[in-house]
């Protein structure tokens, strides 16, 4: 069985106590209004995805360049020649 | 004891798309560092997906050619990890409805032909490239190919042996390059391989326990990959050297051994669920019919032309057919010269030595087929010798000289005169006397040395046939 | 004589999540503060290609998750203060959660809901996808659906839309029965309720059933924090955005960034979301939610009634109130929240009828004037 802290470090985050704690009583409430969905019986329904009953969509294959390279570098926190840069990823 | 090795495949290969799978941006191999990224393909938020319509059509083609079932609805999905080579922190594919299930693909080894039957095919997007740059101490990241469309061939456990596997992977690409889903070149990553590979005693059951090996991108990695993990596998079971566990692996091509990764990969949640920003998408039949109808002729229906039509020998026959570009060759040449025996034999035989004369490979060979027909055409009618017609080709494939002008600009014409060559015969017996005098006394292997004298006299220019023919018409009236 | 259009005032205001080119975009999150939008969104082209002018930008709720613990407001909305205080004519917004509903609601001011599917989403920061659709708050409903003409319809950068190019927005004249859920507005207090019955009894009514009305709330929230939670993943510190100071690994990076600029309510989404979506509980919830929708969807049947008729609030309890405003997002239809008696009321109806709500509106406030 998970514990919340599974969840929280799966979405990439380090919560601080008080935080934490907070989201702890949340889940805790919410989990337990989730018992009333358990009556509803849906064996015989089919998930809804998206409400659209649209087919279909697609477009041709035509390329274009949409912003420079510049440009789309100028929002990143770091770069070098070209590329985002990370911290090393392979020891 | 005996041991089987029991493999399955996961064959990723790059659609031959213009644009990338959900945006617009150039999918081509080769721009400088993110140069073909949008804010949508960069993970920035508010950029809807928009489904790529000829990667549809590709991954139906990818079906047929592979007698695969094409689903009548399919959908995407996300699959969701954080890595930097992923800029959404997700990847967009194919899980609950993919494209193609259930096809097969017939191999042949030495132990004869065999079908790998296949799970399914589904259509995702590439992830970014990591550069680790040992100036900065830092990874670097090209999202060129993120979101560039592929399909991914999943196998079922079938496969028995590296031969096995090396003839599916040939097998495939021949057949989704003559379809045109991908160009397939292992060696700009359009067509990597995972695989699957397990151990188990002969005659058992039950498999044994599975590794992955990823992203192996040649023909030669992936033998010695499988040479040494199934080694692994068995020393494993037989001195228990080692707890095999299911793992995914990676091969070190330097070290020449497989290690494991270690991350914590193996037990990532993916956390799958359907996307709700693209819609389904119905394939209709008269979809797949289009798809179907615009396919080029696939290597075993042309294979059958060349050999039960065009009476061409087998073993010829598998070669072009196993080669896209050998098979639009002979096509283009055939056009141009309606010889197939002559045409066959020269692609084989010549053009391919030329080819590697100047490093070219077989899959990067460019040929005006038009000025190689003519090649032939002139050596056929002998207006031209071999000798001559092997350096033209040369030149056609080097430079793409015109054979016509060339041969015209260097007087490389052959003396169709018997009178002018009969002079030379006359010439080069007066010469050696002692060697005319060899023949006479039955030694017929002085002939070629004759030959080679005259043919030096004609600056190359004459039929050697015709010229040993003359010759012995000269030598034995004296 | 149109009696709401007032010089100096005609011109749009934006919500922070709605992007213009060379312009900060940050819906609200300190995980954008420095983020450049690199490009417009389809409905700013369309606003500037028709000339109508924007005006600023209107702060938000951080992505417009809202609060639903009730120990504090469950959001803010500057695109409603906008059109409240009469800096904007129009203010354009993107409502999952129903903060901007509530609030115009509250503020004396309209909010008009689009189908889903009709208006692009191009450039507006994602929140929840299978939701997500820009709403337009206005003084009154038929000015908001004349701005709404120029917006809508279908652009070929979303995925997601109907294929209709265009929608005329108009009253019909015809008589509208409005469908009134007797169990969902007896919980309503007691202003409410008269307001409701007051506008109710313009029309002829019709009784209606929401059977799964006491789940709604349930599913939106599993569904809509786990479409959120993986529409968040993009925020890393890598490409754009805020980045952690200080980090040793990549993970830490990942980490910090995300801790440090998420506020609470994102977080509690990205990790509820994120257990909803794993492998051992995605068949309870998420995909029993997806089930519980479609039911939600069928049970709003417009059979013998042309509009269903909502309070804005049924108690103080935020979670309880998400109920009312789910229903729109959930079953993808349009919907109008008004003031009436100074209280707000909600209609909502079939998907792509807009004009029996403005059919619905107008025939009230003719009335209203007339009494």
């Amino acid at each position: 069985m998970h514990q919340m802290g599974d969840f929280e470090e799966m979405a990439m985050l380090d919560l601080p106590s008080d935080e934490r704690a907070w989201v702890s009583e949340q889940a805790e409430r919410l989990l337990a209004g989730f018992d009333a969905l358990e009556g509803a019986d849906t064996s015989e329904i089919q998930p809804l995805v998206t409400v659209l009953d649209v087919r279909n969509v697609l477009r041709e294959d035509i390329s274009a360049q949409l912003i420079p390279r510049e440009e789309l570098l100028s929002n990143a926190p770091e770069q070098y020649d070209g590329y985002f840069q990370v911290p090393k990823t392979l020891v | 004891m005996n041991y089987e090795v029991v493999m399955g495949l996961e064959v990723h290969v790059e659609l031959a798309t213009q644009s990338k799978l959900f945006c617009a941006c150039s999918a081509k191999y080769g721009a400088d560092a993110n140069e073909s990224v949008c804010p949508a393909c960069a993970g920035m938020p508010g950029m809807p997906a928009v489904t790529n319509k000829r990667a549809v059509a590709l991954g139906i083609a990818a079906g047929i050619v592979t007698n695969s079932q094409i689903a009548r609805v399919m959908t995407f999905d996300k699959k969701s990890y954080f890595y930097p080579d992923l800029p959404a922190g997700y990847q967009i594919t194919q899980y609950a409805a993919p494209v193609c299930t259930n096809g097969w693909v017939e191999i042949e080894t030495e132990a004869g032909t065999k079908r790998i039957t296949l799970k399914q095919i589904h259509i995702e997007e590439d992830a970014g490239k990591l550069v680790h740059d040992n100036r900065t101490g830092t990874t670097l990241v090209d999202f060129n190919r993120t979101s560039v469309p592929l399909v991914e061939i999943v196998s079922n456990p079938d496969f028995r042996s590296a031969e096995e596997v090396v003839a599916y992977l040939e097998k495939l690409r021949a057949l989704l390059r003559a379809a045109g889903v991908s160009d397939c070149k292992m060696e700009e990553g359009s067509l990597r391989c995972d695989v699957n590979i397990s151990v188990r005693p002969a005659g058992q059951q039950s498999f044994g326990v599975r590794t992955e090996m990823k992203n192996m991108s040649s023909l030669k990695a992936i033998v010695a990959a499988i040479a040494f993990e199934s080694e692994r596998h068995i020393d494993a079971l037989e001195t228990g050297s080692e707890v095999l566990i299911q793992e995914t692996r990676r091969w070190d091509d330097n070290k020449g051994e497989t290690f494991s990764m270690r991350e914590k990969e193996n037990a990532t949640d993916y956390r799958y669920f359907p996307n709700p920003e693209l819609m389904p998408i119905v394939i209709s039949d008269e979809w797949i019919e289009e798809v179907r109808a615009a396919l080029p002729e696939l290597p075993h229906e042309k294979y059958e032309r060349m050999t039960a039509e065009l009476g061409l020998p087998d073993r010829d026959s598998r070669i072009v057919t196993g080669s896209k570009n050998l098979s639009d060759i002979f096509d283009g040449t055939l056009a141009h010269y309606d010889k197939p025996r002559e045409v066959v034999n020269w692609i084989l035989g010549d053009m391919l030595s030329a080819a590697k004369g100047i490093n070219m490979g077989e899959g990067d060979i460019v040929l005006d087929c038009q000025k190689f027909a003519r090649v032939i055409e002139l050596a056929d009618s002998q207006a031209i010798n071999r000798n001559v017609a092997k350096k033209l080709l040369g030149l056609v494939l080097a430079d793409g000289i015109d054979p016509d002008a060339y041969v015209k600009e260097h007087g490389l014409g052959m003396v169709g005169d018997t009178g002018a060559i009969e002079a030379a015969v006359k010439e080069a017996v007066a010469e050696n006397p002692k060697s005319a005098g060899e023949y006479k006394g039955g030694n017929q292997k002085v002939l070629g040395f004759f030959v080679g004298k005259v043919m030096r006299k004609l600056g190359g220019k004459a039929d050697p046939k015709l010229v040993g023919r003359l010759l012995r018409d000269h030598l034995d009236k004296q | 004589m149109d009696s709401y259009l007032r010089p100096g005032g005609d011109a749009v205001a934006l919500e922070d999540s709605i992007m213009q080119k060379g312009q900060p975009v940050t819906a609200g999150s300190k995980m954008l503060e420095n983020f450049i939008s690199p490009l417009d969104a389809t409905v700013v082209e369309r606003l500037r290609g028709q000339g109508v002018a924007i005006v600023g930008r209107a702060r938000m709720t951080e992505f417009g998750v809202a609060r639903i613990s009730g120990d504090r407001p469950e959001g803010i909305s500057g695109a409603v203060d906008a059109v409240a205080d009469g800096s904007a004519r129009w203010a354009l917004c993107n409502d999952v959660f129903g903060i901007n509903r509530r609030l115009a609601a509250q503020n004396g001011v309209c909010y008009i809901h689009p189908t889903y599917g009709t208006v692009s989403r191009y450039g507006l920061v994602h929140l929840a996808s299978s939701m997500d659709q820009i709403g337009v708050v206005c003084r009154n409903a038929e000015d908001g659906f004349a701005l709404l003409g120029r917006i809508a319809g279908k652009d070929a950068n979303d995925g997601a839309m109907f294929p209709e190019a265009r929608y005329d927005y108009a009253s019909t004249g015809k008589d509208i029965t409005v469908g009134l859920p007797e169990a969902v507005i007896g919980r309503a207090g007691t202003a409410q309720k008269a307001a409701l019955r007051e506008f109710a009894g313009r029309f002829r009514g019709a009784a209606v059933q929401i059977p799964l009305f006491p789940l709604v709330k349930q599913v939106m929230y599993i569904l809509a924090s786990a479409e959120i939670s993986s529409n968040l993943t993009r925020y890393d510190g890598i490409k754009f955005g805020y980045q952690a100071p200080r980090y040793r690994s990549l993970k830490e990076l990942y980490t910090n960034t995300r801790t440090e600029a998420f506020g609470l309510d994102a977080k509690l989404a990205a990790i509820m979301g994120t257990m909803f979506l794993s492998q051992g509980y995605y068949t309870r919830y998420y995909d029993k939610a997806m089930r519980l929708r479609r039911l939600v969807k069928e049970s709003l049947t417009f059979a013998g009634y042309d509009v269903l008729a909502l309070p804005c609030a049924i108690g103080d309890d935020p979670y309880e109130n998400l109920s009312l405003y789910a229903l729109a997002p959930l079953a993808g239809l349009p919907s109008l929240v008004f003031p009436q008696q100074r209280q707000g009321i909600q209609l909502i109806a079939a998907a792509r009828n807009e004009n029996a709500l403005l059919t619905a509106w107008k025939s009230a406030t003719k009335s209203a004037t007339k009494g």
